[in-house]
């Protein structure tokens, strides 16, 4: 490991460390703008040069350039090098406008305070500056490529980081442009980070756009709850409102940046339709009358029914805070345990999931950026967790081989081997995976025989062979291969498929390899906190219709986006003699409540969750609630009304009135909830003592506990040959629930297609973006097409989206005859 | 008449057919390396000791830089011949292509066989389309003679040449940024490490070498090292050079002479002197990345070492000369305007610096200078040094000399508040 | 769209290449040889062909002198403004060709014949001032070979060759 002298400080550092890398280990900011650790050197801006003074090189360098040597001694602080920044400086400031008050940057804009710092104050240039025409790039970011210092940090992120061709450097010399071939919005769904990575005001958020200047903003080191993968993000409000979202590094989980999804979600919190006053029987009501009235006729239906006869319905983006308050009152009263997934296979799949992964088996999302094989199965990485295409992207960009097993057109910004199948092959494909490396494994181990091709077995079509055998030889000549495995769309047994392949390579590699994608973000926790065999929502829905259950408490959860029968969810609420709705949004169920209880987002009350792989992560509220200061004031300000209370701010977290529901009125400091969680779950004990913005991981230690399988017996692949197996997905954007109430993503979202498999379609006539329509059990659905030729055939592929009436399907699994779909006459 | 090497089948207004260059011992040692009788390390070693220096510009030994490949580099390996030519004042390449083309692509073989390569790039400028469409003429005759192609003469090596047209920017003659141009990049110039000879064109070795450097092989395997090196004038010089020579001269032209000829003796005998009525004021030595050599420097030998022991270049050995009647403020922001031009935009100095020091020049030129432009003029000179490739300091350096040589002109400029010379028509 | 001989030709050179993007050069010479100037669409189809996006062949289009994206006339005459010429007299040249064409700098004549742009040095510094017209280079230039010149090409008799 090198040594060297940097301002007179001593420092080791691993070989490969750049110069200005081990000056930031001591705590020497050398000024920068292309350099970015994620991105890499790139040598453009020369804002780094220091003076080498001993050693293999010398005099003024560039230090991103420069790997730390044995004997460098350097000078950050040398009266050439000083110069010679405040020269670069000023060049850079030729043609930069100073719009600084009216720029979003202001603030926060590396290039204000490299100006202010370096000393350049006064304009000797006597030329024009430059001016660019700026283009539309999206619903997300605005572009003004006056301010533009061609860092080629934009470039560098959008095409060489995240893998998407579609902005870069055009022109030459000072008239270097980054932008598109045209106007149009931006195709990377990571886009949003050019707001972060921009050293100036080139990229800034448009959702942002003129609300706050930085220092007077509410930031908190914050969690993105839009999907599994539970990223770190910086949260900011003013005047009660959320206004922007940022990446924020986190070497475990997701780097430097974030998805556009969890950046620009965030509007939900602010919505001005959003419940703010609590309700009874449809009148207005204080938040604790409408606890008494709830409480009050849960109290009386338990009574008169049985405690059976109350449900608890949560959902996955419940804090563990109050799934776990959830689960005990639900105990302590008697009630029903809540229902947290939709369906029993998600539940299922999920809790087979958490139960099979322990601290040796677990990757990070970061370590699986250093794989150099990755077999992803049941996943469509950029619907169903963005930030995992990225990871993906890291590994590819390393040479990591990558296949992915999925009926969906996948694509991805990376190369990969697609292996399209229907969802009821993915798990034999892994059994005849693991059985034939286990083969090898045991010839080998035997005498070294020669290595025996995995035989073809079953009804899987033969050109399956050599796929399978082709992925059996990477993973044996793999060091580090981690196993991808979804469980939204796979069959019931396929995460123990996954993980007995995750298991035996364990024993071959003896490096951890399994990374499972949940349904939600807080999906983990949920199964943690459930009793084993769980409920879900349909049972829910059933019981109701047998009698069995009279009233319902839905807390942060809305059956009407994800059960897939309308009529039936329907039909059941209306016979219920209480719906209490607990939430911040504007769902369907509040809509139709007896009795609404406004609850907290996360940014106003903070809470825990648990991400897929098993890392605990708390956060801090970001403000204190109530309804936006813009809304109350009508858009003026100050506001008109004066009061010692916040408008809407009696509303607290969901965890504190669960408990007043439950007559519990003096157990609802932090501290009681922090016992309730550790006495709720042993691995939440932990809770206590660590600091927000830091995490662990609840994973149980390895031990060689075998696994206990549960036999489930899957759903076979349809036989009929004239139907189309109906696999609902996620998307992008469109289907996850909380981005789906934000304005600026409804306006970036695109049309959803339903895919079909060219061979499919084509005896039906239909060809890709024709409108066809699909009688469906609740009705017909109206919608274009996507066909497409690289996915599985036999299978439908519906996006659970929020312009699609897909619940009008009924009864899932479902399979839809080809003749029930159609041409549609629309154009 | 000197030795002419380069240019012994120069022919008046025509090139030098492939039977011509044959008849003149053209393609033996092609046959040569057919038979066996080098080996790649053998090339490699007589052109070492031959002394040969890369004839684009920077003077690196042309077989220290094929030694350079790794002996383990992957395959397959690619030679590119750099005739990009765009240094303003230089036509060397284009003479080269249109005296004799066959001592290229002969030349190019042998580089080829020396690397173990199995593709070359020609890669030309745009402007040189006429000089394109001869050499994929010749290129053409020469794969029907059996000197390209699988199995060249018979032997286990097969070696093809293509021809690539740039798109036209002064950049891509820099070594790194044509390999970029190549592969369809923008081609923004890729700092070391690693070596294009270990990871060049699609991450394979590669070797980026002149024309003219490639020329010369066939003549040295021809006539040995020794021969060779006894070409030039100087102790520490091997071979003859292409001299550009361009203004204010009675005969402008491109001459071969041995390398060292001194300055004088090139622009009296070889350019026919200084135009009637002209007078010697200044010239840049190599090109326009050079700095500008005055009178007392007039004999100065023409080679790598001599010119860089009195602080100036050789560079392309394009020779253009000033007169006492021209503006070298003028000329000065002539050549920043092309600098400046042709910045790729990468960093700042070049792309920034550039259009500063321009835009300075322009005032002191057009009457609106000022005395403190100078300071800022020579501090910007040397700060865009700690550009990211060599183009900025190229173009920094007229304007230091310029500094240096003619600061009291330049004040003039700023005295009189308008150029002191009339405009050259 | 390009005929279909020639997108086969393009696409058979792009097939032989290394790598498809080597060819992006060629192929936008080819269109712009084909269309006159790489408009919009010629760059839609040249990406295709070479598989790049239309960004990543506009990043090239763009930094290359000798591709043209807005639309030039038939002869595009090129005047040569580097240091030799530049002293030999390019400003008489421009100035004799402007006023004989009617045209500024960067312009095209309202016939569609002529464009007059500026480049840098040609390497015919022996026989500057000098210009490149499409694909020749003429030198020496006084204002009656430059009105030779434009006549022989403005009345569509061969161009004078390259002396």
């Amino acid at each position: 490991m090198p040594r060297l002298v940097i301002d007179d400080l001593q420092i080791e550092v691993p070989e490969g460390t750049k110069v200005i890398e081990a000056a930031e280990r001591l705590g020497i900011m050398i000024p920068r703008f292309c350099y970015h650790k994620a991105l890499g050197s790139a040598g453009a801006c020369r804002m780094c040069a220091v003076k080498f003074i001993h050693g293999p090189f010398k005099g003024l360098q560039m230090s991103c350039m420069i790997d730390a040597q044995d004997g460098m001694v350097v000078s950050t602080t040398d009266e050439e090098a000083v110069a010679f920044r405040r020269q670069v400086i000023e060049w850079l400031m030729m043609n930069h406008p100073h719009d600084c008050p009216v720029c979003d940057e202001g603030g926060q804009c590396l290039l204000q305070d490299e100006t202010v710092s370096g000393g350049h104050g006064l304009r000797r240039y006597p030329g024009r500056k430059r001016t660019y025409h700026d283009q539309y790039l999206g619903e997300f970011i605005a572009h003004e490529m006056n301010r533009c210092i061609h860092c080629y940090r934009c470039s560098r992120f959008y095409q060489d980081f995240a893998g998407y061709r579609d902005l870069g450097p055009m022109q030459i010399a000072n008239r270097v442009y980054f932008g598109r071939f045209r106007d149009g919005p931006l195709e990377s769904p990571f886009a949003g980070n050019l707001v972060d990575i921009c050293p100036t005001g080139v990229y800034t958020d448009r959702s942002s756009r003129y609300k706050a200047r930085r220092w007077d903003l509410q930031r908190v080191p914050f969690l993105c709850i839009h999907c599994s993968l539970g990223c770190s993000t910086v949260a900011s409000a003013r005047y009660r409102e959320v206004v922007r979202i940022e990446a924020r590094f986190n070497e475990s989980v997701n780097g430097h940046f974030i998805c556009d999804r969890g950046r620009f979600a965030y509007p939900y919190a602010n919505l001005a339709d959003r419940p703010r006053r609590a309700r009874v029987d449809g009148e207005d009501a204080s938040l604790a009358e409408a606890v008494r009235a709830a409480s009050g006729r849960l109290d009386q239906i338990s009574m008169n029914a049985g405690p059976d006869a109350v449900a608890l319905v949560a959902s996955d983006r419940c804090s563990l805070e109050t799934l776990a308050v959830l689960k005990r009152i639900s105990r302590e009263k008697g009630w029903r345990h809540p229902a947290v997934f939709p369906r029993p296979d998600l539940e299922h799949k999920t809790r087979r999931a958490v139960s099979r992964l322990d601290r040796r088996l677990a990757v990070s999302m970061r370590e699986l950026e250093s794989a150099d094989f990755i077999l992803a199965v049941g996943i469509d990485p950029v619907h169903e967790a963005p930030m995992l295409a990225l990871a993906l992207r890291q590994a590819f960009r390393e040479d990591a081989g990558i296949v992915v097993m999925d009926p969906r057109p996948v694509s991805a910004p990376f190369d990969f081997d697609h292996v399209a199948i229907a969802p009821a092959e993915i798990g034999g494909c892994l059994s005849r995976i693991t059985e034939a490396l286990s083969a090898l494994q045991a010839d080998s181990a035997a005498q070294g025989k020669e290595t025996r091709r995995p035989e073809a077995a079953g009804p899987l079509r033969a050109d399956l062979d050599s796929r399978i055998a082709g992925i059996v030889e990477r993973l044996r000549g793999s060091r580090n291969p981690v196993i991808v495995c979804g469980t939204d769309i796979v069959r019931d047994s396929t995460p123990d498929r996954a993980a007995d392949l995750a298991r035996l390579l364990l024993q071959l590699k003896a490096r951890p390899c399994l990374f499972f994608v949940l349904p939600g973000p807080n999906s983990f926790g949920a199964v943690l906190l459930a009793e084993s065999p769980g409920r879900s929502f349909s049972d829910v829905v059933q019981d109701i219709e047998q009698g069995k259950v009279k009233a319902l408490l839905v807390v942060e959860s809305d059956p009407f986006k994800n059960f897939p029968d309308r009529e039936r969810l329907e039909r059941a609420l209306d016979r219920l003699d209480l719906l209490a709705a607990m939430d911040y949004l504007p769902t369907s169920v509040v809509g139709r409540a007896h009795i609404v209880l406004p609850t907290c987002t996360v940014f106003e009350c903070g809470g825990s969750f648990i991400n897929q792989e098993g890392r605990v992560q708390r956060v801090e509220p970001v403000h204190e609630g109530g309804i936006p200061v813009h809304q109350v004031s009508g858009g003026g300000h100050p506001p008109r009304v004066f009061s010692h209370e916040v408008p809407g701010g009696e509303i607290e977290a969901a965890w504190r009135t669960a408990l007043e529901v439950a007559g519990y009125t003096n157990a609802r400091d932090n501290l009681s909830i922090l016992k309730i969680m550790a006495e709720e779950h042993p691995g939440f004990a932990r809770c206590r003592d660590i600091p927000t913005s830091r995490s662990f991981r609840v994973l149980p230690d390895a031990g060689d506990r075998p696994p206990v399988c549960e036999e489930t017996g899957d759903r076979a692949a349809p036989e009929a040959a004239d139907t189309l197996e109906v696999v609902l997905v996620d998307r992008f954007f469109g289907t996850e629930e909380l981005s789906g109430y934000s304005p600026v993503i409804q306006n970036a979202d695109s049309e959803p297609l339903v895919f079909l498999h060219v061979r499919d379609a084509e005896p039906l006539g239909i060809a890709h973006s024709d409108w066809i329509s699909i009688a469906l059990e609740g009705g017909g659905l109206e919608v274009r097409a996507g066909v497409s030729a690289q996915m599985a055939e036999g299978v439908l592929v519906i996006p659970r989206h929020r312009l699609l009436e897909w619940q009008k399907l009924g009864p899932v699994p479902a399979q839809i005859p080809f003749g029930r779909i159609s041409r549609a006459g629309k154009e | 008449m000197l030795p002419q090497v380069l240019f012994q089948n120069r022919k008046p207004r025509r090139i030098a057919t492939m039977e011509e260059y044959c008849r003149s011992g053209g393609y033996r040692v092609l046959e040569d390396i057919a038979r066996g009788k080098y080996s790649p390390a053998d090339i490699c070693r007589i052109v070492g000791e031959a002394g040969l220096r890369g004839r684009g510009g920077a003077g690196f030994p042309a077989a220290t830089k094929w030694m350079s490949v790794p002996v383990d580099g992957a395959y397959p390996r690619y030679l590119a011949a750099n005739a990009d030519e765009m240094e303003p004042g230089t036509f060397k390449d284009r003479m080269l292509i249109h005296v004799d083309p066959h001592t290229l692509i002969e030349g190019m073989i042998i580089a080829g066989y020396a690397i173990s390569a199995s593709k070359a790039f020609f890669f030309i400028r745009p402007s040189y389309d006429s000089s394109a469409m001869i050499l994929e003429r010749e290129l053409e005759r020469a794969r029907q003679a059996g000197y390209l192609g699988d199995n060249i003469l018979g032997s286990d090596y097969s070696f093809d040449i293509i021809l690539h047209r740039s798109g036209g920017r002064y950049i891509c003659g820099e070594a790194t940024a044509l390999l970029n141009a190549l592969m369809g990049k923008r081609p923004n110039p890729m700092k070391p490490p690693p070596y294009p000879t270990v990871k060049g064109l699609w991450n394979r070795p590669t070797v980026v070498n002149n024309v003219e450097t490639l020329a010369n092989l066939p003549h040295i395997l021809r006539n040995g090292p020794e021969w060779y090196k006894g070409l030039a004038r100087t102790k520490t010089g091997a071979g003859t050079k292409l001299f550009c020579i361009s203004g204010k001269v009675n005969r402008p032209g491109c001459v071969e002479l041995p390398i060292g000829t001194p300055l004088r003796e090139i622009l009296e005998e070889h350019a026919g002197g200084m135009r009637a009525g002209s007078e010697f004021k200044a010239c840049l030595p190599g090109g326009a990345s050079t700095r500008y050599l005055t009178k007392d420097l007039l004999d100065v030998e023409m080679d790598f070492d001599s010119l860089s022991a009195v602080g100036h270049r050789l560079g392309t050995a394009a020779i253009t000369v000033f007169d006492q009647k021209t503006c070298l403020v003028g000329v000065t922001l002539n050549l920043l305007q092309f600098f400046a031009r042709e910045s790729c935009g990468w960093c700042t100095p070049c792309r920034e610096g550039l259009p500063y020091i321009r835009d300075l020049l322009w005032r002191i030129e057009n009457g609106e200078g000022r005395e403190e432009y100078i300071p800022m003029l020579r501090q910007m000179s040397r700060d865009v040094w700690n550009a990211y490739c060599a183009l900025a300091p190229g173009a920094a350096s007229p304007v230091e000399s310029l500094l240096t040589f003619f600061e009291d002109e330049v004040r003039e400029h700023i005295r009189l508040k308008k150029c002191p010379f009339s405009r050259p028509r | 769209m390009i005929p279909e001989a020639l997108k086969r030709e393009l696409l058979e050179r792009t097939a032989r290449a290394e790598h498809p993007r080597e060819m992006a050069v060629d192929v936008m010479y080819a269109l712009q040889g084909y269309y006159g100037y790489m408009s919009d669409e010629a760059m839609e189809e040249a990406a295709e062909i070479v598989g790049m996006t239309p960004l990543e062949l506009e990043e090239l289009a763009t930094f290359y002198d000798f591709i043209y994206r807005r639309p030039v006339g038939r002869y595009v005459i090129r005047v040569c403004d580097s240091a030799v010429c530049w002293m030999e007299g390019y400003q008489s040249v421009v100035d004799h060709l402007t006023s004989r064409l009617g045209i500024g700098l960067g312009d095209t004549t309202a016939d569609g014949l002529f464009s007059l742009i500026p480049v840098c040095c040609i390497g015919y510094c022996d026989r500057a001032p000098a210009m490149l017209i499409n694909r020749k280079v003429y030198g020496e230039l006084t204002p009656e070979k430059i009105d030779r010149i434009l006549q022989k090409l403005a009345t569509g008799k061969p161009a004078a060759g390259e002396e």
